[in-house]
């Protein structure tokens, strides 16, 4: 891992911590998707945007 | 008893293959237990022997060491030779039963070792439900008790067809692992429950006294009640409740300000410009108001000149108490306000960090609010949302309470109206933090029962989309306060479509069939459910929560009670049943459209048929489907392969969805699926996936908004992605890179380059240890 090289050094941050990314399911929030289970993870992997602004 | 006789075996081979010492006498009791049950074969006391002892003696002749498989099909043989059906049919019975039970042992202990051993990452049932961490210790405790709980119902309670329709995949009893225990949510009146204060089964609370310990309480509340129900809790009326809070904190603040004044200012000792307050508050009252304070100060400068004067007092100066007043009330606003601000702070941090169910979750919890229009609750609301802007300790976006906002005309919708700055604002943090979501008052289904200012006349969500209002059982007391959904099952729509094969009429059969079948296990459970008496639910009944609890005593049932409450059919996958019945779902085809509000119309009025029949209360859900969405599709898949857009993704689409994967825009999407929120009278929500930061595009998320309160939804929100790095503590949208510290997911940052960042950015965390 390129990494090591980081974590040897003195005061780097952050090795291994992913972004957390905050998604709503079923009216509730949840923290991170790891917690999700599979098929909620697909369902929010297909999602499309919705296009705003008809006039 | 069988006489000890002298016998060759010595040994027998359970199941799991080991050899214990064999015991006749087990024989013998296992005949006894299956001639019980045949009256017409009564057995005597040496026939029982003699029949044991020649089934001992099969194996003595043979000399080897049976298993018990092998002694029970003897025992079978033995009974037939002495013409004892009956008993022979018991006897196999028992067998049957037993090697069932066997049989849900190990399946239980199969589960059981997976949620020991394995994480939750590589087991999805442990990941059922993202608000629950399976992988801790109590989490994983929580599941032994739920996968138990399931299979004991399984075998012992729920009617074998029923059983069976819920392991097939036709329907899905959700909180079925709380099937004999308790009801799913509960509309908490917080107000109620504060008066005289109360006790959560753990001690007792005095009524409060100023916001900060409203807030506080209001999170014991929603905790203590969510230990004895399976569902989420709601404040329906948030705004309301917590504004008596404010107006104690800021009469409290006022009086102290005002000591301040008199005694810097007219040279008092501590303790005679206390006592001199307290004479004003004896004479003139202590009801001083937010809005009301200008008319307290008119009287409070008529006054104290002359009541110094009468007394022979120190004189003091009608411009002073002027000063004075002015003084008291600029302060105590100040200080209310931040009370209030810290009050909702840590109401959110709380929401978010306190334990319930033995710490496996935090509670779930759903604040409806926005109505209120006194200066007390627009303190409120603002603070809250405020707080919710700001986030957690380092920024993080709260996930817990999920956040209502009712949006009423005349009330905060349109400019001139008096919480129209609240809902401006409730849009702003949406944006940024995902809640809060928002209702609707004006859609017809709710604007019936609307009465201005009456919060119990306001139609409120639970949890995830939970709504209750109609009241068959009762109809004059169509509120939302004290009531909530009973239990609700879902039924496997998709499937009712692929088993008709194209056929409405057929389609319509089998709906029917499934919805009497789903009647009748809601029943079943209500039974079980009004079996139950006020001890069993210290909080909720005991402390007169649930509607009209507070007339029962603690050893009285709740059954009639519980018919405030609501029993609910619930749906998903709309989509794919349109599509496999027509070739389109209602996104593609006006047709479909057509066809999809016949279908969950039909099922409207069979549940508002049910109600006038039992006078209970049905509804129809629009199901959340978080564990479902999987669970129907991968055994529809299994059952009748892959069908295109309809078994071939990994879920159902949820409830009356478009599905998510089809390009549309918010307009056509809210007019589509707008109509289903009116049939759908047990709960709904719809979602607009929206592109790009909405922090910087508040005018098009407004829009959505309003365009949803126009079309006559109900309930609603607008999904955008809300990223974070913990490491920066950047708050926005990341792709690949962080747009603030530039790292990549897993890799590090140099301390300096953080350091660097923090003059820019306040809000980037502290790290007080190398690692």
């Amino acid at each position: 891992m390129t990494e090591m090289r980081n974590h040897n050094e003195e005061k780097a941050i952050g090795e291994g911590v992913g972004f957390e990314r905050i998604r709503r399911i079923t009216g509730y929030l949840v923290g991170t998707t790891d917690r999700w289970n599979n098929a909620k993870r697909a369902e929010e992997h297909d999602r499309v945007k919705h296009t705003i602004g008809r006039q | 008893m069988v006489q000890q006789k002298t016998s060759g075996v010595k040994t027998i081979i359970k199941r799991n293959g080991a050899k214990v010492p064999f015991d006749s006498n087990k024989i013998r009791n296992a005949i006894l237990k299956a001639n019980v049950h045949t009256p017409g074969e009564k057995m005597s006391e040496d026939k029982l022997d003699e029949i044991t002892l020649l089934v001992v003696a099969v194996y003595d002749q043979a000399g080897i060491t049976p298993t018990v498989e092998q002694v029970q099909d003897t025992v079978e043989e033995k009974l037939i030779e002495f013409d004892l059906p009956q008993t022979a049919k018991a006897y196999i019975l028992y067998r049957a039963e037993h090697q069932k039970m066997r049989e849900m042992d190990a399946n239980l202990m199969k589960i059981y070792e997976n949620l020991t051993f394995r994480p939750s990452a590589d087991v999805d049932l442990k990941r059922e439900n993202a608000n629950i961490d399976a992988d801790t210790a109590m989490g994983t405790m929580l599941k032994y008790g739920s996968e138990g709980a399931k299979a004991f119902y399984d075998e012992y309670v729920i009617p074998r067809e029923i059983a069976e329709a819920h392991q097939n995949g036709d329907i899905h009893i959700h909180d079925k692992d709380f099937y004999a225990l308790t009801e799913t949510c509960c509309q908490i009146n917080l107000l109620k429950l504060f008066h005289n204060g109360f006790s959560t089964g753990h001690g007792y609370l005095r009524e409060p006294n100023d916001i900060r310990s409203y807030s506080a309480l209001a999170c014991i509340a929603i905790q203590a009640n969510q230990n004895e129900m399976h569902g989420g809790q709601s404040i329906p009326n948030f705004d309301y409740c917590m504004a008596p809070g404010v107006a104690k904190s800021y009469r409290k603040l006022y009086f102290k300000a005002l000591t301040q004044y008199l005694q810097l200012h007219e040279n008092l000792s501590h303790e005679d410009a206390q006592a001199l307050v307290a004479a004003i508050r004896q004479d003139l009252g202590s009801d001083i108001t937010l809005s009301g304070s200008e008319a307290y100060g008119k009287e409070l400068v008529k006054y104290l000149p002359v009541h110094q004067q009468e007394g022979g007092y120190q004189t003091i100066y009608a411009q002073t108490v002027e000063d004075a007043h002015r003084y008291a009330c600029e302060t105590a606003w100040d200080e209310t306000d931040s009370a209030t601000y810290q009050a909702m702070e840590a109401l959110v941090h709380n929401l978010n960090t306190m334990n319930s169910r033995a710490g496996a979750q935090v509670p779930f919890s759903s604040l409806n609010y926005g109505t209120d229009t006194s200066e007390e609750a627009r303190m409120v609301i603002r603070n809250l949302l405020l707080a919710t802007e700001a986030g957690l300790g380092d920024g993080e976006t709260p996930i817990f309470p999920v956040q209502i906002f009712k949006v009423k005309e005349g009330v905060n919708y349109n400019p001139g109206d008096p919480n129209y700055d609240l809902f401006k604002l409730a849009i702003r943090v949406s944006a940024k933090r995902l809640f809060p979501n928002f209702s609707f008052l004006d859609a017809p289904f709710n604007l019936q029962y609307y009465k201005p200012g009456d919060y119990d006349s306001e139609v409120a969500y639970m949890g995830c989309r939970t709504r209750v209002m109609g009241n068959t059982y009762d109809p004059s007391r169509e509120v939302t306060c004290g009531r909530g959904n009973l239990s609700f099952t879902s039924i496997n729509l998709p499937r009712l479509g692929i088993e008709a094969r194209g056929d409405i009429k057929k389609f319509y059969e089998l709906l029917d069939d499934r919805i009497d079948l789903v009647i009748e296990q809601l029943l079943h459970r209500f039974k079980i459910q009004c079996s139950k008496k006020v001890y069993n639910y210290p909080f909720l009944m005991g402390q007169g929560v649930w509607i009209d609890s507070e007339k029962l005593g603690r050893d009285d049932t709740v059954a009639e009670v519980l018919k405030h409450g609501t029993l609910s059919i619930g749906f998903i996958g709309l989509a794919e049943t349109l599509k496999v019945l027509t070739g389109k779902h209602h996104g593609e085809s006006a047709e479909s459209q057509k066809l999809g509000l016949e279908i969950i119309g039909h099922m409207r009025k069979r549940m508002d048929d049910e109600s006038e029949k039992t006078r209970l209360n049905w509804s129809l859900l629009a199901t959340p489907a978080e564990g479902l969405s999987g669970r129907f599709v991968s055994i529809d898949a299994k059952k009748y392969g892959k069908i295109p857009g309809v078994t071939d993704r990994e879920y159902y689409t949820n409830s009356f969805h478009v599905p998510v994967y089809y390009p549309i825009s918010a307009y056509r999407k809210i007019q589509l699926e707008a109509p289903y929120h009116a049939l759908t009278n047990a709960g709904h929500i719809s979602y607009v996936e929206m592109d790009g930061d909405a922090c910087k595009n508040l005018d098009a998320f407004e829009s959505v908004i309003r365009c949803m309160k126009e079309a006559g939804i109900g309930y609603g929100s607008v999904n955008h992605p809300v990223d974070r790095d913990p490491v920066c503590g950047y708050n926005g949208i990341i792709g690949e890179v962080c747009p603030r510290c530039g790292r990549r997911a897993g890799e590090s940052v140099s301390r300096e380059k953080l350091d660097e960042l923090r003059k820019k950015y306040p809000n980037v965390p502290q790290y007080h240890c190398d690692c």
